[in-house]
């Protein structure tokens, strides 16, 4: 038995890391807010002279506030890429409305007489704003700050899903790996950045008000220093860069094992799989962890590298249900099976590139491609009991719920519902197990680690035969949850490091330890 | 010193708010602007300063059209107090004090030698008070200070929006004791508003009397109100008619009236420039002495009232 890892343990191996993405995140924290502060208190003063802009502005401010963030990240890509500069114009946009907003508030709510007052003495515009409306408007700005910053501190965490770092990186790496120390290894010291800077602010905030004036002029040089950090880190480059998502990055059929099985280290980035495709595209990196049946390999002209080693485990998929499913409708797994070894990888690279980036309805390309295998039956009666067709909500999962509801329909008098879109592996699972749904397309290799939580040792001595683990998980499965697996559909959906495939080419890599050779030979 | 030429201001299409308004204020004159609310008199003063532009008509301040010089130049010759002080409240006292100088550029001991001045003469102790929040004041010492800034770079020319307005009754009586005692204002052109009579006759060399934006009179106190110009003048002064003739009336102006008497041994006397009003406060106690042009004379309560009547016929 291996002793459970605490989360002291998780932060005294991962320190280096910690430290890095905590100054990360604080730099990208404040650069954004120190630009929203050099953009913001301008624009807010201007509006406070020109009150018919403030509706404009303010509104435009507002609008950006309400785009969720990780649309607004997404937005960026196409425009700016990938890494920091994305994800720093994205915070500056989040931080903008405060500032602006609580500077034109503030200059408003200055008393009228002292205005009054001020300019019947004969203070100048300047000398008004730089005298009277700033510095009593200061707590105010300052509060806008704030709210600033700390909102902030919370976006930059999804920076992690565009490789501009911060502790976004444990977060979503925990999150997707279910490890909840690393989970909290990002999550804590976020919260603690956030009530840090919330509160050194607001100690800044309720200095006395003779003071602040000095404060106006040391508060950015304070910002300018912290911004700096985000510099700090970024010392090792090597020639190629990679970009892995953050579940890819801790698990062992993952980033870990390439590192120690195959001894590939290389410059990588914390990507979320959303986006990596179309970076790798566009040359922003130059290798990915993907999944080797996604649309996208196709659309982007990418090539998956041979896991010559074997670290990543099969994912062969299967239809599976319970046993009492079966007996109830005996005329299902026939009709189920006859699906069985006709997609292989590249046909259902194919199928996912129609509904993923061509857009096409997955019910017609689900149809065409049962009607190309001459599998397509018209509908028989439907009236002897319903059969309801569940699956996760990404890539084949659509395209497979949509081909075995024609195939019930066709070659039975069962009648058939699709229930698309259920989350993650969990909750399909036991949306079977509940009988809510009646079956779903699994993976033999996510049955294995993820629902049976097979141990290291017998995971190990299988993984590299993919007969080996349908063999297992499907016995497995029989004992401890009496679920059959019927015949795999054909596909390996796997994990896969791939490249564009004009690098590939040029440089003969075409597998994992052809890429380690190149990647070592030119660093 | 002050010249208004057929001013007119209006904020919308109703009534004008200055309706062509023409008058002069002399050197070292206080002329006050009194009326009631709304009709104009702070509209009046701040197109003086040009916080406010006149739709049509010139004024004049030193012989200068006002427009000639930038805004920001003609007011730092132009004290302007206000009612609520305006004072800043992130400033000190004495940074409050110093804020024309400063503007003005001159030099820092000149600007700290000015302000300990001020204050010690608007009676502020400025080892108590120069490094003092304005909010940690009174009401009247904030009133002070406000007029110690209006006065700090020696502006040859006042103007005073209800300066006393928001003090009470009691505090106001004293301030304005004070500001009629101070010399920094005896030798200034001043243009004061209120819609206080009694202020208007206690501190106008002349009373300038506005109804809608209009001029109703402008005269001297006595003036007002032994000719007044027109009904509304003579229904404006009604109510405190006897009160402001004795603070309008000096005791010289009775001089003819009063008895003459003669007897040594009184030795409190009396200035004759001084008020009837303060004449009879005076006398409650004990007859007084009075001179006026080489000739002495007691007055009595009974012997004032008398030389009153007969001044009245
Ligand atoms: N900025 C302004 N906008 C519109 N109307 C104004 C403005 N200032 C003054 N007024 C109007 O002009 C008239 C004269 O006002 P004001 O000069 O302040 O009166 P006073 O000082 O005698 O009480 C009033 O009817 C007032 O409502
Ligand atoms: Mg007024």
């Amino acid at each position: 038995m291996e002793t459970k890892e605490t989360l002291f343990d998780f932060l005294q191996q991962q320190s280096g890391k910690l430290l890095e993405q905590t100054l990360t995140h604080t730099g990208l924290t404040f650069i954004s807010v120190l630009l929203a502060v050099a953009i913001g208190v301008p624009a807010g003063i201007f509006i406070s002279r020109r009150k018919k802009l403030s509706g404009l502005v303010l509104g435009f401010a507002g609008v950006m506030q309400t785009i969720p963030s990780i649309a607004l990240l997404g937005f960026m890509i196409p425009l700016l890429g990938i890494g920091p500069k994305p994800a720093i114009v994205a915070l500056f946009l989040y931080a903008l409305l405060p500032i602006i907003r609580n500077t034109y508030t503030g200059i408003q709510g200055v008393d009228a007489t002292v205005i009054e007052a001020a300019t019947g003495m004969g203070m100048s515009r300047r000398q008004l704003l730089y005298k009277v409306q700033l510095p009593l408007a200061m707590p105010v700005i300052l509060a806008g700050v704030r709210t600033a910053t700390v909102i902030n501190v919370g976006v930059a965490t999804l920076a992690a899903y565009i490789a501009a770092g911060g502790l976004g990186e444990f977060i979503f790496g925990g999150i997707a790996l279910n490890n909840t120390n690393m989970m909290l290894a990002g999550a804590i010291p976020a919260a603690l950045l956030a009530i840090l800077f919330d509160w050194l602010l607001s100690l800044l905030q309720h200095i006395n008000i003779r003071k602040t004036r000095k404060m106006v002029y040391l508060l950015p040089l304070i910002f300018l220093v912290l911004s700096s950090f985000y510099l700090l880190p970024d010392t090792y480059r090597g020639k190629m860069l990679a970009g892995f998502t953050p579940e890819f990055m801790g698990r062992k059929d993952g980033y870990l094992g390439l590192r120690s099985v195959y001894g590939l280290h290389m410059r990588t980035l914390v990507i979320s799989d959303m986006i990596m495709y179309k970076a790798a595209y566009e040359k922003k990196l130059d290798v990915i962890s993907g999944s080797s049946t996604d649309g996208r390999v196709k659309a982007f002209d990418l090539v998956v590298l041979e896991d010559d080693k074997h670290i990543f485990p099969p994912y062969y998929a299967a239809p599976i249900l319970r046993n009492a499913t079966l007996t109830k409708y005996p005329a299902l797994a026939p009709a189920l099976n006859r699906l069985a070894g006709r997609i292989n990888d590249s046909i259902m690279t194919e199928l996912n590139y129609r509904v993923d980036y061509l857009k096409q309805n997955p019910e017609t390309v689900a149809r065409d491609f049962l009607r190309s295998q001459h599998l397509l039956q018209p509908a028989g009666s439907g009236t002897e009991g319903t059969i309801r067709i569940g699956s996760k909500i990404f890539g084949d999962g659509y395209i497979l719920a949509s081909i075995y509801k024609m195939l019930i329909e066709g070659y039975t008098n069962y009648a058939a519902v699709t229930k698309t879109g259920l989350g993650g592996t969990k909750i399909v699972f036991d949306a079977l197990t509940n009988d809510q749904i009646d079956l779903y397309p699994e993976y033999t290799g996510t049955g294995l680690l993820v629902l049976l939580e097979t141990p290291q040792h017998i995971t190990d001595s299988i993984i590299g035969d993919k007969q080996k683990v349908y063999n297992y998980v499907s016995q497995a499965f029989k004992k401890e949850f009496d679920i059959v697996w019927l015949t795999p559909i054909g596909f390996n959906n796997t994990y896969a490091l791939m490249m564009r495939k004009t690098d590939a080419e040029k440089w003969h890599i075409n597998n994992i330890s052809a890429l380690t050779d190149f990647v070592n030979k030119r660093q | 010193m002050i010249k208004l030429d057929h001013v007119f201001k209006n904020f919308g299409p109703q009534k004008n708010a200055v309706n062509d308004l023409s008058l002069e204020v002399a050197d070292g004159e206080t002329l006050v602007l009194l009326g009631t609310s709304g009709c104009g008199k702070t509209t009046t003063l701040r197109m003086i300063n040009r916080l406010l532009e006149p739709d049509s008509g010139h004024i004049y301040v030193n012989g200068k059209e006002i427009r000639q010089l930038a805004p920001e130049t003609l007011r730092r010759t132009i004290g302007y107090v206000l009612q609520n002080t305006g004072l800043f409240p992130h400033y000190t006292v004495s940074e409050n004090i110093a804020i024309v100088p400063s503007l003005l550029q001159w030099d820092k001991a000149t600007i700290q030698q000015r302000v300990i001045t001020l204050m010690d003469k608007l009676r502020l102790s400025p080892a108590e008070y120069a490094n003092a929040w304005p909010q940690q004041l009174s009401g009247g010492q904030q009133q002070r200070v406000g007029l110690a800034r209006a006065l700090a770079a020696d502006p040859p020319v006042m103007l005073m929006d209800e300066p006393f307005g928001a003090l009470d009754p009691l505090t106001r009586i004293s301030v304005r004791r004070e500001f009629k005692a101070l010399d920094e204002l005896s030798n200034r052109t001043i243009i004061l508003v209120t819609h206080d009579v009694e202020e208007a006759f206690e501190l106008g060399s002349r009373i300038c009397l506005m109804n809608e934006g209009t001029i109703q009179q402008l005269g001297t106190p006595l003036e007002l109100l032994r000719r007044p110009a027109n009904e509304f003048v003579a229904a404006f002064l009604a109510p405190q008619r006897l009160q402001l003739e004795l603070k309008a009336l000096k005791i010289k102006d009775l001089w003819a009236w009063l008895p003459h008497q003669h007897s040594p041994g009184y030795t409190t006397t009396l200035s004759a420039d001084q008020t009837c009003w303060e004449a009879m406060e005076a006398v409650i106690s004990q007859p007084i002495l009075v001179q006026y042009a080489q000739e002495q004379k007691i007055l009595d309560s009974s012997g004032l009232m008398q030389a009153i009547a007969a001044w009245k016929n």
